[in-house]
């Protein structure tokens, strides 16, 4: 029979290894009218295509099952660990699962770790197309449907692009991203951009808070009844701690000796007296700290930022915003920018060659 | 507020862009009224953004200047800025020590017109230095024509401040302190007299002779 011997062909080609090699198939015993038709099969067929898989998704049912197991495993744990399953927080869990299985692997992120499911599993798109192929966006085929549903519609506000990125679950370049706040500027200047604020609104930059939320130190008493703050204070890697004592003649001792001793340089008691000239109580305080690590400058700069804090308890609220729009209470993030390889330090390249 | 969309990726800050400068002035600040729109707006700005630290050469005191801060950077090599502020120091004393002997030597009609303070010296002949319009080198047809450009002002300062230090720094006698020659050439500058001086007006001259290619600038 035909088909039988198609079978037989298709077993000798097996069997002589030639994949990739044309053969016939044909019904014939259904309609033997039809002609025969050559059809090209290579292993790219049957082999799953790993490359065109992309990232591993999961189902929404499965990442509820997970979801369950979360919950039901943290009740588990915590009767496990004796404590109530009701108040059972994730600090705990952390807690609970570093105490059960102790891992002394220096990376941290190899250590056993049982957190939500939503933190595990990556953000993915929910299924764009219905049981048909049929997708239910009418943006679908641009590729980025969020994106440009976003240009059509009206609206925006300044969000960051890492921000958009993360709203929008899809990547999108610098470019993209400047269009689209080049976009939103000329949408906000047109009349009746009112009529969609609530769209608007979704985008708008998350800083509308007060930016003064900065802890102010406990005031303290000793038993003289003398009032005290306690701050510390970080720069690049120095670390800074010091105590700043009332009814004091402006006295500086850090490390136990005088601050003339510590920095002979202008430069750095200029810094240490810049949070208490800029309030006006030089002669006020006494100073008593101490500091280690990094540089003269950076050490200063770690007390700087330590006496701008433990200054908060001693002043009023509209003392406190002057102090931090003169920059005293943010801590300065610069630090040294690692080597790169292939490169002769941070920034400076090896010599180019043409050839 | 629009962003740019020359994105250099090379230039980059540790900041995340919505951080405002800070003002580390001790100045009283000026009452409501007298504020203007845009003054009242950048206020509101500062009160809800988040605020950069201060530089650590920067402090409240009135004698922190923005531009004599400026100048000490430029003349810093290598990172030895200890060096940098004590020139800039003993240049600002020689030019007082300077003019007050002048002010001491000279008869009385003359002594209210002598300037003995170093800051408004530096700042004045800074000013004489500043350049008012640049060249700038336009390719158009094979050939490279110099095209009058007005500047900006941070580039004006760049300008004075870097024909300053390069005067100094190359013609002078080889044995005289860096701060002796800095205060000559500021004294000079003061009285728009020197080489500093010079060379702006060089570059006026050029920049007239060159009117006729003004055209060839496209921005």
């Amino acid at each position: 029979m035909a088909a039988s011997g198609c079978r037989g062909v298709r077993s000798i080609l097996w069997k002589y290894g030639s994949c990739g090699k044309n053969f016939c198939v044909s019904r014939s015993k259904t309609v033997p009218q039809l002609p025969v038709r050559q059809i090209c099969v290579s292993s790219s067929l049957w082999k799953k295509n790993l490359a065109a898989a992309g990232p591993q998704k999961f189902t929404q049912e499965f990442i509820d099952k997970q979801v369950e197991e979360f919950e039901v495993g943290k009740r588990h744990l915590a009767n496990m660990m004796g404590e109530d399953p009701e108040t059972f927080t994730q600090e705990d869990i952390d807690r609970s699962i570093a105490y059960l299985f102790p891992s002394g692997l220096f990376e941290k992120r190899a250590r056993p770790v049982m957190k939500h499911p939503d933190e595990i599993f990556p953000k993915q798109t929910a299924i764009q197309w219905d049981a048909e192929g049929r997708p239910f966006h009418f943006l679908f085929y641009t590729g980025r449907q969020s994106y440009y549903s976003l240009l059509l519609l009206t609206g925006s506000r300044w969000l960051l692009k890492e921000e958009i990125e993360e709203y929008l679950v899809e990547n999108i370049s610098d470019h993209d991203y400047v269009r689209l706040i080049q976009l939103m500027e000329k949408l906000l200047s047109m009349p009746y951009c009112s009529l969609e604020e609530e769209f608007i609104l979704k985008f708008r930059k998350q800083l509308e808070a007060q930016s003064s939320k900065h802890e102010i130190p406990a005031l303290q008493y000793d038993p003289q009844g003398v009032a005290f703050s306690v701050a510390d204070g970080r720069r690049k890697t120095a670390k800074a701690s010091i105590t700043l004592r009332d009814s004091g003649s402006g006295n500086i001792t850090i490390n136990g000796r005088n601050y003339l001793h510590c920095f002979p340089l202008l430069q750095d008691r200029e810094q240490l007296m810049f949070p208490l000239h800029f309030v006006g109580m030089l002669g006020r305080f006494d100073i008593e700290g101490s500091v280690e690590g990094s540089g003269h400058s950076a050490q200063a700069g770690a007390l700087r930022l330590a006496i701008s804090r433990a200054l908060l308890s001693f002043v009023s609220e509209g003392e406190v915003e002057r102090i931090r729009q003169a920059g005293l209470l943010t801590a300065d993030p610069r630090i040294r920018e690692r080597k790169k390889p292939g490169q002769e330090g941070a920034r400076k390249k090896f010599t180019w060659k043409k050839r | 507020m629009c962003v740019s969309l020359s994105l250099c990726l090379v230039r980059w800050s540790r900041y995340n862009p919505y951080y405002l400068d800070p003002d580390p002035s001790k100045d009283a600040r000026v009452p409501e009224s007298e504020l203007s729109p845009e003054e009242k707006e950048l206020q509101e700005l500062k009160t809800v953004s988040p605020i950069k630290a201060a530089l650590s050469s920067d402090t409240s005191s009135a004698f922190n200047d923005p531009l004599i801060s400026k100048f000490i950077n430029m003349m810093m090599q290598d990172g030895n800025k200890i060096l940098a502020r004590g020139i800039m120091t003993q240049t600002l004393e020689t030019i007082k020590r300077k003019q007050v002997e002048k002010y001491h030597k000279s008869p009385a009609a003359k002594r209210e017109e002598i300037e003995c303070n170093p800051y408004t010296v530096f700042h004045q002949a800074l000013e004489n230095c500043k350049p008012i319009i640049g060249l700038a080198s336009v390719q158009k047809g094979g050939k490279s024509y110099q095209v009058p450009v007005p500047l900006t002002d941070n580039r004006r300062r760049f300008l004075a401040m870097k024909w300053l230090i390069t005067e100094c720094r190359d013609n002078k006698h080889r044995r005289t302190h860096m701060y002796e020659k800095l205060s000559q050439e500021l004294l000079a500058a003061f009285a728009n007299e020197g080489n500093v001086v010079k060379r702006k007006h060089d570059l006026h001259k050029m920049a007239e002779a060159n009117r006729a290619y003004a055209h060839y600038r496209w921005w």
